[in-house]
């Protein structure tokens, strides 16, 4: 059995790119089965996705903790998430990024495809919706399931969503992604992190878990917790905020969804990075154009 | 037939499409929306002429759905856990008017406390609102558990409606292959539904109506003894369904490498698939283990269970919910099947609130089975759970 993770952004695709790998492998007289694990439901939030392959009929539907195969959708998500926890040695990774292999460093010595999935995405598309130039990548990376059969079930499964064209440029989409990806291996730099949670147990949950401000085992809980949340890592677009034009009307401060923005005593601002989800609303209600929306996670 | 690649809840929305149901009243909610939208694709496509009715709320789409099957008409509708409790007061008057109303339910927990997830606090309490309640495995059984589910329902030596139960996400969000079948096949196997109690000027009747203590206590007298008698027929359709399609479920129960099984674990949903792995690695180490597949739990086959457990030494249950007073609803039907039979039984309690369960938490269920036959262990266990159990 052949198993696989993808990590991705709510808004990239990683849930239809497992379903369009395991109808790819299900073309080919295979059988699969793929399946999303949703956290928090919003667009830009980490989200990981699980496909199998086999021969025989797949009966097992735990999570894929042990994949032969790792996605990473968005580049951002190596900082942030333990992407290549339980990667086997043998396994493969394919990473959207516009760096090469030996780049990237995973914490892990393994096979590695790179590919600017994104540019791609924004050429062939003209959005950065990338999960179908990943698929083209991912048979560069494996033949287990062929480039043309992915194309099969690109313009099947998209086309049917989307419309003819849609599935035609998405399936080419992934003819250049397969084109374009470079074949290498990535680097092990890093220390493997896990991912920080509270989690106590059944006699340590306060009942009801009425949760007031305070500390557990060095985490922050309750109310006011949210500052060690670091939603800011969900971002794509960042804000720049451009001083000089500031004509300190604070809309954008009233109008941030997140309060992130800081209103300083004389009406200029601050932008919390770490909150900021870049949603660009400020920019769009700013009456002096003093903030810029800058493509990608940082400025 | 054409093979497809669906997720459980588009295998349920083709499965209406196929089973030619002409009234729809719904209200959406995560993780059964899916069906309802595809429905509503596939009328809007010219490809299923049926009425879709939007509701203001599960109370006022299962209140639809009652008046439209009053009406004589094939009638589906879908929920998922709050949605379901919203629905709990008509939810009665459906199996008391006889009318075979299908639903399918996304099992998710009810709030507070967990989220959108799988478990089924949801649909267990409803076991005793005279509905019968099918949990399925596969996309493929979420399918044709709907094409079965009419069958029997509108048999009318049954006439009683159906929840189809499939898990949230694990099933519902989750796409495999299936084999889904021409619609020359399913007329073929699904007759026109032929109402029994129905609105008709020419025939004039009263259904629903409130009856005195003087009445009432043999219309529920009615109820149980129908219930118990639908068994049977649940497994001769499911019969019939093979010849017709190939696949076969078992009817009430499938028993999976039970021959010359010592220890048994009962299961139902999609943790039988998971399961079905741990008894095969088991057996591969040369233990005599094997699962039952719960598939109904009303009507519920306290004899088709009771036969297939003759042999075992001792005997485990699988429950995804918990009524809260030690144990899960599953095992205390199932001990009662047992009573008097001597074998020992234990509840084993997983996937609370959608907690993933791996192979390994099946294997330590059959471990607990087998070490209940020395006796002085507990009758319920949880599996996963941080902190001991007291
Ligand atoms: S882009 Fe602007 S409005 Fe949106 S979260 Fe960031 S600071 Fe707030
Ligand atoms: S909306 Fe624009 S001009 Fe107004 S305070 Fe914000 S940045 Fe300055």
């Amino acid at each position: 059995m052949f198993e696989i993770r993808f990590h991705g952004r709510g808004g990239q695709g990683a849930v239809m790119a497992a379903q369009t790998i395991a109808e790819a492998a299900v073309n080919e007289g295979l059988e699969a089965q793929a399946f999303p694990h949703f956290g928090a439901e919003r667009r830009g939030a980490p989200v990981m996705a699980f496909a199998r392959i086999d021969t025989k009929k797949i009966s097992v539907r735990t999570q894929v903790y042990v994949p032969d195969m790792l996605v990473v959708m968005d580049e951002s998500l190596l900082d942030i998430e333990p992407v290549a926890d339980g990667l086997k040695d043998t396994g493969s990774a394919v990473i959207n990024t516009s760096s090469s292999p030996e780049n990237i460093d995973l914490g892990k010595r393994v096979r590695c495809v790179t590919v600017d999935a994104t540019t791609i995405a924004l050429e062939t598309l003209k959005a950065p919706i990338v999960n179908t130039a990943i698929l083209g990548a991912m048979a560069k990376a494996d033949p287990l399931v062929s480039l043309g059969s992915i194309k099969k079930a690109i313009i099947s499964r998209f086309g049917e969503h989307l419309g003819e064209k849609a599935g035609a440029l998405n399936a080419e989409a992934a003819q250049r992604a397969y084109e374009k990806a470079i074949i290498g291996e990535s680097i092990a730099k890093r220390q493997q992190a896990k991912r920080s949670m509270w989690l106590p147990t059944w006699q340590d949950m306060p009942a009801g878990v009425a949760l007031h401000p305070g500390e557990v085992g060095g985490m922050k809980v309750g109310p006011g917790s949210a500052v060690q949340v670091r939603t800011g890592t969900w971002r794509t677009r960042t804000p720049r905020y451009i001083e000089e034009r500031c004509v300190r009307c604070v809309k954008c401060w009233f109008i941030c969804p997140d309060a992130a923005i800081h209103r300083r005593k004389d009406d200029r601002i601050d932008i919390d990075y770490d909150h900021c989800k870049g949603c660009g609303i400020c920019s769009t209600v700013c009456p002096a154009r003093a903030i810029e929306m800058v493509r990608g996670a940082r400025l | 037939m054409k093979v497809k690649v669906l997720s459980g809840d588009h295998a349920v929305a083709h499965a209406v499409k196929l089973c030619k149901v002409d009234v729809i009243p719904t209200y959406p909610i995560t993780p059964q929306t899916l069906i309802i939208e595809k429905i509503s694709d596939f009328i809007f496509d010219g490809e299923f002429d049926a009425t879709f009715m939007h509701a203001d709320s599960e109370h006022s789409a299962m209140s639809m759905a009652v008046g439209a099957s009053a009406t004589g008409v094939r009638t589906f509708t879908a929920t998922a856990s709050q949605g379901l409790a919203l629905m709990h007061e008509m939810l009665y008057v459906a199996p008391q008017t006889r009318l075979p109303i299908v639903m399918a339910n996304v099992n998710r927990s009810l709030g507070a406390g967990s989220g959108i997830w799988a478990e089924y606090n949801d649909s267990m309490p409803e076991r005793e609102s005279g509905w019968m309640q099918v949990y399925v495995e596969d996309c493929q059984e979420a399918m044709d558990a709907i094409i079965q589910a009419y069958r029997v329902a509108e048999d009318h030596r049954v006439m009683l409606p159906m929840m189809v139960c499939l898990d949230a996400f694990v099933l519902s969000h989750t796409v495999e292959k299936v084999l889904v079948p021409e619609q020359s096949e399913v007329d073929a196997f699904l007759p026109r539904f032929r109402p029994m109690n129905y609105l008709d000027t020419s025939n004039p009747k009263f259904i629903n109506i409130a009856v005195s203590p003087a009445h009432s206590m043999e219309m529920r007298y009615q109820m149980d003894h129908l219930m118990r008698g639908v068994a049977p027929f649940i497994d001769e359709v499911d019969e019939e369904f093979s010849k017709m399609f190939g696949r076969r479920y078992g009817g009430v129960i499938e028993e999976y490498r039970m021959e010359d099984a010592d220890y048994a674990l009962m299961t139902l949903g999609t943790a039988t698939s998971t399961a079905r792995v741990a008894v095969d690695e088991l057996r591969a180490e040369g233990r005599k283990v094997g699962l039952i597949k719960l598939r109904f739990m009303r009507p519920f086959p306290h004899e088709r269970l009771r036969r297939a457990l003759e042999h075992v030494k001792a005997f485990g249950v699988f429950d995804r919910s918990i009524s809260m007073n030690g144990f899960g609803p599953v095992f205390t039907e199932a001990r009662n099947s047992l009573y008097g039979t001597g074998v020992p039984v234990t509840d084993h309690i997983a996937g609370i609130g959608g907690r993933d369960l791996t192979v390994q938490m099946f294997k330590e269920m059959f471990q607990r089975i087998e070490d209940s036959v020395k006796g002085g262990g507990r009758d319920c266990y949880w599996h996963g759970l941080r902190g001991e159990q007291i």
